[in-house]
Parts: structure tokens; sequence; C-alpha cells
């Protein structure tokens, strides 16, 4: 039988972009702040190992990135659907089974004939095993150089 | 006169002389079909529409044509000798429009013309220097990249039928991105007859703003001046002569340059030029919306305009040439965001809006089919820039005054001159004042904020496309430079890091979308760049640079300043993305969606595929601490005139 999930948040894990070259001129992506949500301890049963694979050969890289810190749809940090393996598994279902056609975000449904639950719980797996990479900006001196030549810019 | 075109070998009688042997090694490289055409007498007849076609449906070439593009032939033992060529007279009007460059991959219908410009003059090959291209497409992209660059054209010189079919794709892009570019076509009749055509221009009429072909010396000069004239006239365009061989060669004792009549922009008439000077002049707080404008000098009027009222302005000049200096201390929003007189320069939305003619007026005046996206209507986004974004909290809009905003701007100039009072001059330098001040917080606040994002994945593997643009900005922030590529697909960090302050900081994208843009327009950048100690740092997509990777050859054999860093995500990305999307959409799942779309199995070794054209690089580079340093290496190879290629294993996006 059919399963459906009731979504309750659509947030997050939404994703690629469909600009071409509607940001030209209008400050860059990557510039959402950097948030510090923890990252979840909620239990994990898939095996990171499988979901490593599972994750660039389904794509998740593209928009997510490699690392889930960048790209179009960073979410280290930004934890959201992710909070749980089983909201993960409603976030990737949930569009799939109750308006494939129409989905209210750019994320691709998967249902669960496209990717197993086990497939799934290996990748939720994997993505837990993101941390951010983000040195404190004192450490990066390129940063630091950049803002100290716009303070001392000509007024 | 036109001179009546000559049989099939005319011209070329010499011909009959060529090598037998080579002949006979000639005939075996022909088709059994072309042979029996040719058997049956159907050679290139007169080239108005005579030709009996053979058996595939086109003229058979004759042996001699065969043995001739075979490099089968001998020089002449005596040919006429040719004091004063028409193609001298060509050069030479092209010099002095002031022509730096012409791009070309050989082709025989302009080989008069070619030998004028490599040896004509004194230096020979200067003004233009003679610029070698390996494909067409690379031709006119550069010449795109140029004029985005400089503000004027440069020549692209076109094989006949099928060198305009290779660079077609380049003419739409400039054409649809409104960017002037100068292309002269050989027309050689009397050779292979898939060379030639009735109306050689026909092929890309539908993307060129003008085109004309010539019968005599005396008016292929003139239309040589008129094509440039009307490239550099709003609309902008590519512009296309198609020059016979004939009128090449011949000798033209008594030829002569027309005097050059520059075209006429039209301009704002006297009484708006009061009523606008006297609407920014008695504004509490004005606001000029800078768009694209023509010409560093228009960029140039523009900022004397602005300092003269104290006007806040806003810029175009993230999104591409020819804007406001961005970090000028009046750009931003200023010291007060409630503007009650704004002024639109090349941009929709202001109270007072002045906006050239659109080119989709200009093509649905044509007797062919328009090509186009129907965007390129004022303000609509086809030139990407700020448009809309000028009038904010100001009066309510209203509609554009059709007039050249450049051309306009010195009457606007010398009205506020007139008008100016000793008062206003006081209260204006006090605004400039707070306005300086208040865009200088908002710019150390919005870099504040921009770093701090910019941290994320900064350590991580593939390297952060931010981090590219970051590691950047200090190496070069005190050079002059041009970023030519567009930025789109790696990020566009720049917009919030870098400090887009000349006419040619940024160029912006490629007009129609289309990909193989990005490399022989930064060549075309450096070839602007080349004269002027200026270094052109080229963000490379790798889907981008595998349709005319040639064109790195020629930034080595003609030692331009350029820097190349690729943004390889080993993948055409957005159609990966697209395609994983669409798939997702019918529940098929992602794991083939890389089919087509993404460049693996093996991946391309890009500093391999640099030293294969001469030019020094290194990559790919996987480790983000040792990108800084590859980067200073290669900006100092630019700067030395030496190209440069880092291959940089990146973030998707």
């Amino acid at each position: 039988m059919k399963k459906y999930y009731v979504v309750v948040t659509i947030v997050a894990l939404a994703a690629p972009i469909i600009t071409l070259n509607a940001q030209e001129g209008r400050g860059g992506r990557g510039g959402a702040p950097i948030t510090n949500v923890p990252a979840p301890t909620s239990p994990v049963t898939g095996n990171a190992a499988s979901g490593k694979a599972l994750y660039s050969t389904y794509g998740c890289y593209a928009c997510h990135g490699y690392n889930g810190e960048t790209g179009a749809r960073a979410f280290v940090g930004r934890w959201g659907n992710l909070a749980t393996e089983q909201s993960f598994l409603t976030f990737l279902r949930g569009r799939a089974n109750v308006a494939p056609l129409a989905p209210s975000t750019s994320m691709p449904s998967f249902s669960d004939s496209a990717l197993s639950d086990k497939q799934a719980k290996d990748i939720y797996a994997y993505i837990r095993t993101f941390k951010s990479s983000a040195p404190e900006l004192k450490d990066i001196p390129t940063l630091n150089t950049i803002v100290d030549a716009a303070k001392q810019e000509k007024k | 006169m036109a001179k009546p075109h000559k049989t099939s070998v005319g011209r070329r009688g010499f011909l009959k002389n060529a090598a037998a042997g080579a002949a006979a090694g000639a005939a075996a490289l022909v088709t059994p079909t072309l042979v029996e055409a040719q058997g049956q007498g159907t050679a290139t007849g007169t080239g108005t529409g005579a030709r009996s076609p053979g058996a595939a449906g086109v003229p058979a070439p004759t042996q001699a044509q065969i043995d001739r593009e075979t490099g089968n032939v001998r020089p002449p033992v005596a040919v006429r000798t040719i004091t004063r060529p028409g193609s001298d007279l060509m050069v030479q009007t092209i010099r002095d429009l002031g022509i730096e460059y012409v791009a070309a991959n050989p082709g025989s219908s302009f080989e008069g013309l070619q030998e004028s410009f490599i040896n004509y003059g004194n230096p020979p090959n200067r003004m233009p220097e003679f610029i070698t291209a390996l494909h067409e497409e690379s031709a006119v992209t550069m010449a795109h990249g140029y004029a985005k660059a400089e503000g004027k054209p440069m020549l692209a010189l076109l094989h006949g039928t099928i060198g305009i079919q290779h660079g077609a794709m380049s003419v739409y892009q400039a054409y649809y991105d409104r960017v002037p570019v100068l292309m002269i076509a050989g027309n050689d009749p009397d050779f292979i007859a898939a060379h030639t055509a009735h109306d050689m221009a026909g092929m890309v009429r539908s993307y060129t703003k003008w085109d004309a072909e010539p019968k005599t010396i005396d008016e292929a000069l003139v239309a040589i001046q008129r094509a440039y004239n009307e490239a550099i006239t709003p609309p902008m365009g590519p512009t296309l002569v198609v020059l016979g061989s004939e009128i090449q060669k011949d000798n033209a004792p008594n030829a002569k340059i027309p005097a050059y009549k520059p075209p006429v922009f039209v301009t704002i008439d006297a009484t708006r030029a009061r009523e606008i000077a006297k609407g920014l002049l008695d504004a509490q707080n004005p606001r000029i919306a800078v768009g694209r404008l023509r010409t560093p000098e228009g960029v140039q009027r523009s900022v004397e305009l602005a300092e003269l009222v104290g006007a806040s302005t806003s810029t175009a000049a993230t999104g591409g040439p020819m804007s406001f200096p961005q970090r000028h201390p009046l750009c931003g929003p200023g010291a007060d965001t409630t503007y009650d007189y704004t002024l639109g320069l090349e941009t929709a939305g202001a109270q007072v809006s002045i906006i050239g003619p659109a080119l989709a007026e200009t093509a649905a005046t044509r007797d062919t089919v328009h090509i186009g996206f129907g965007g390129t209507v004022p303000g609509a986004g086809g030139r990407g820039g700020g448009g809309g974004r000028g009038g904010r909290g100001g009066a309510p809009t209203a509609p554009p005054i059709e007039a050249d905003a450049e051309a306009s701007l010195p009457l606007i100039i010398e009205e506020v001159k007139r008008q100016l009072t000793a008062d206003q001059k006081t209260r204006i330098q006090a605004r400039i004042a707070k306005h300086a001040s208040a865009n200088h917080e908002a710019r150390v606040t919005a870099i504040t904020q921009a770093v701090e994002s910019k941290r994320a994945g900064w350590n991580g593997t593939p390297i952060s496309t931010a981090r590219v643009y970051a590691e950047l900005w200090p190496l070069i922030m005190n050079e002059d430079w041009c970023l030519s590529s567009p930025s789109n697909f790696s990020g566009g960090h720049h917009v919030q890091l870098w400090d887009h302050n000349k006419p040619y900081s940024y160029l912006g994208g490629q007009g129609a979308g289309g990909m193989g843009y990005g490399a022989p327009a930064s060549v075309g950048a450096a070839l602007a760049a080349k004269a002027r100690n200026r270094i052109v740092i080229n963000v490379q997509t790798d889907g981008d640079l595998n349709y005319s990777p040639g064109v790195l050859w020629t930034a080595v054999h003609h030692k331009l300043p350029m820097l190349t860093v690729m943004h390889n995500n080993r993948a055409w990305h957005q159609e990966y993305m697209f395609v994983e999307y669409m798939a997702g959409v019918r529940g098929r799942g992602d794991d083939r969606a890389h089919i087509g779309s993404t460049l693996r199995d093996p991946y391309l070794d890009y500093a391999k595929m640099a030293a294969g054209y001469g030019m020094a690089g290194e990559g790919p580079i996987t480790d983000p601490a040792k990108l800084s340093a590859a980067l200073k290496r290669g900006v100092a190879a630019a700067k030395r005139g030496e190209p440069y290629l880092i291959d940089v294993i990146t973030q998707p996006r």
C-alpha cells in the first residue's frame, strides 16, 4: 500500500536554481548568513558509507554542495527537515506523493520507487556526518584584508 | 561601375598551367558524384544564379578549383602588377576609424584583404593588428568582448558562407547583447560554389543590424564607414560588409577614401535638457539611476553630472560594463533614500528616463524573420542593467524618453552649469558629504556581512566558489583589472567582494545565454587590455571553454595579459540540475541525470589542455590551501603578458 506522509513544513533542502542569468548584478549567491543551529542528535540507522555513494549518484551535491555547506541550498547549520531520520523521509516523499507535478519547491521529489527507504536512510546517515568547515573570521586573513580595504576606501 | 564576373577560372587563368601530376592527386580526393558533375561541365558560372546544380544539388568544383583548394597549384609565371590594390584602401579606411584589431580564421575569399592587413602601411599590421583566430565563432566573440571592454568595435573577418555560418552564433549573441561588432566577409564567386552566395549576408541578417555588399571599391569604402557608424549607433549591434574578392584585388589607382562623417545620435531636445537640469537642481534629494551606457566617455559624463548636482546614484556596474563606478562616494543609497527627483540613464522606472531605441523595434521594421527572446525592450532585462531600480521612494515614474542617454548628457550638464547658483552649489556640496559618509558606512556594513557568508565551506574540498573570488581580490585590488566572463554560474561573489569602478570592471553575461562565450570574449577583453597596462581575469566555466578552447592558443600567440581560473565543476551544471528536477518531478530518481550533462569518465585536465596550446598553467587544484599561491603566480604571469590557466576543482555552485 502506498504510504502517505503529512508535510508539516517545507523549508530547507529545497533546491535547484532556475536562474540562468537572473543573478547578474544582484549581489552574488552564497550570501545567506551562516547559522549555527547545532547538528541533530537523533538516532541514525543507515549506513553512512553507502550513503556517501548515493549522495553522489543521486546528485544531491548538485544543489547542496559536496559538503552541505555551499551551493544553491546549503543545509549545514540549517538542519530544518533533517532534524530526524523520519522527518527527512517525510520531506523526501511528501511532494512525490502529494503533488508531484506541482511541487512547492524545486527540490526533486523522491518516491519510494525512485529511492528506497533504506537508501534514503543511508543518505541521511551520510548527511549527518557533515560539519561546518568554516573557520572563524579572525582566522581567515584574506577576508579580513577585504574588509580592511573596504574600510579604508576614500570617503 | 562593377566589373562583370568572369568565368570559373577567368582571373585565375594561370591555373591551366598547374602541374598535371598535382591534378591527378587531387582527383583522388573527389567523390564519384563530383567527378561526374564536373565532367558534365557544371563548374561555377557567373555567381549570379546561373549555376547548374550537380548531382548533390550544388555546382561541382572544376579541376582547377580543386587543385587550388588542395594546395596543388603553382604561382603563375607572370601576373598583373597591382600597385594600389583596393584592399589597401579598405585597410586604410579601417585604420582611419581607429580599429585596433582584426580577428580572423584564414579564408581564401579575403586573401587580398588579409595581405593588405599584414603588409600595407608603415608600420604594417598595426591599427589594426591581425589576430589569428582558430574559429570564426571565436573571432566574432573576441570582437564582442573587446567592444564591451572598450565601448568601440574591432573587426572580425569572415570567410564567405562557411565562415559566416561558423560565426553566426556569436553574431547572434552580440546582437542580443547590443554590442557593436564590425564584420567583413569575403565573397569569391569564381571559386568554390559552396563558399559563395547570392546574398551572403542573408544567413545572418535576422540578427545583424545592418549589412551591405558593395560592388565597387568606392562603394566598399563608404560601406565600411557606414557599417562602423551603424554598429556604434543605438541600438548598437553587429554589422556586416561583404566584399567581393575582385574589388579587394583590383587596382584602384583613382579611388579615394571618402571623408568620414561621425554618426548623429538622437538626443533629448534643449527644452527637455533645461527641465531635467532644473529638476535635478531643485530637488532636495535627487537620484540618478545609471544603466549601461555606450562608452567610457559616457560613464565619465554620468559621474560629472552626479557630482555637479550631488545626486546619489545606482549602478549596473556589477552586472555589466559601462556604468557608474560602484565605489564612487555618490554610488549607493545615500544619506536619505526618499528621492524627490529621479533621472534614469538607460534605465526605466525613473521619473525621467532616457533610453535608447530598442533593437526589437529595429528588427520589427525589417523584412526578415525576427529571432530573439522578445526581451529587448528597454528595461526588460536584455541589457542586464539596473532597470527599474532607480526610482524607489521617489515621484511616480513616467514613460521613457527615447533618446541616447550618453549623447544627451552633455546637454544636461551644460544646462546644469548654466542654471547652477552659488546657494545651490553650497547645498549640493553638503549633500555630497552626507551621501559619501552614508555610502561608505553602507559599504562597510555590506562587506562585513558578505565575508561572514563567504566563510561557508572555506576549507572544504572541492573548493568553494566564494573562496576563489575572495582569494583573487586582494591580489588584484590595486591593479587595473577586468573580469571578463559571466559570473552567474560561479556564484557571482565579486558583486559583493570586489570594487567595480571602471567601465570595463565586469563585462556581464553572454548576451543570448549561449555557451562558448567566456573564453573568446576574455581574449577580446585581453586584446583591449594589452596596450593599456590592464589584466583580464577570466573565471572560466568548464563547459563553456570546451566550445572554443583554441582561443587559449590565440592568447598565447598574441601575448595577452589574461589569467584564466577554471570553475571546474565537471558538468554543464545548470542543465544537470534541470534534468535532476525533471526526473524528480516524474518520480524516476536522479541516478541517471548525469547522462548528457556532466563531463566525467574521463575528467578533463585543463592544465594539460592549456599546455597543449602553449599556455602556462597548473592544476587541477583541489586543496584550498594551495589556491592563493597559485593565483599569485597566475596574476604575476598575466601582468607580464603571459596568459596563465589554473584548473580549480570547485563546488558545483
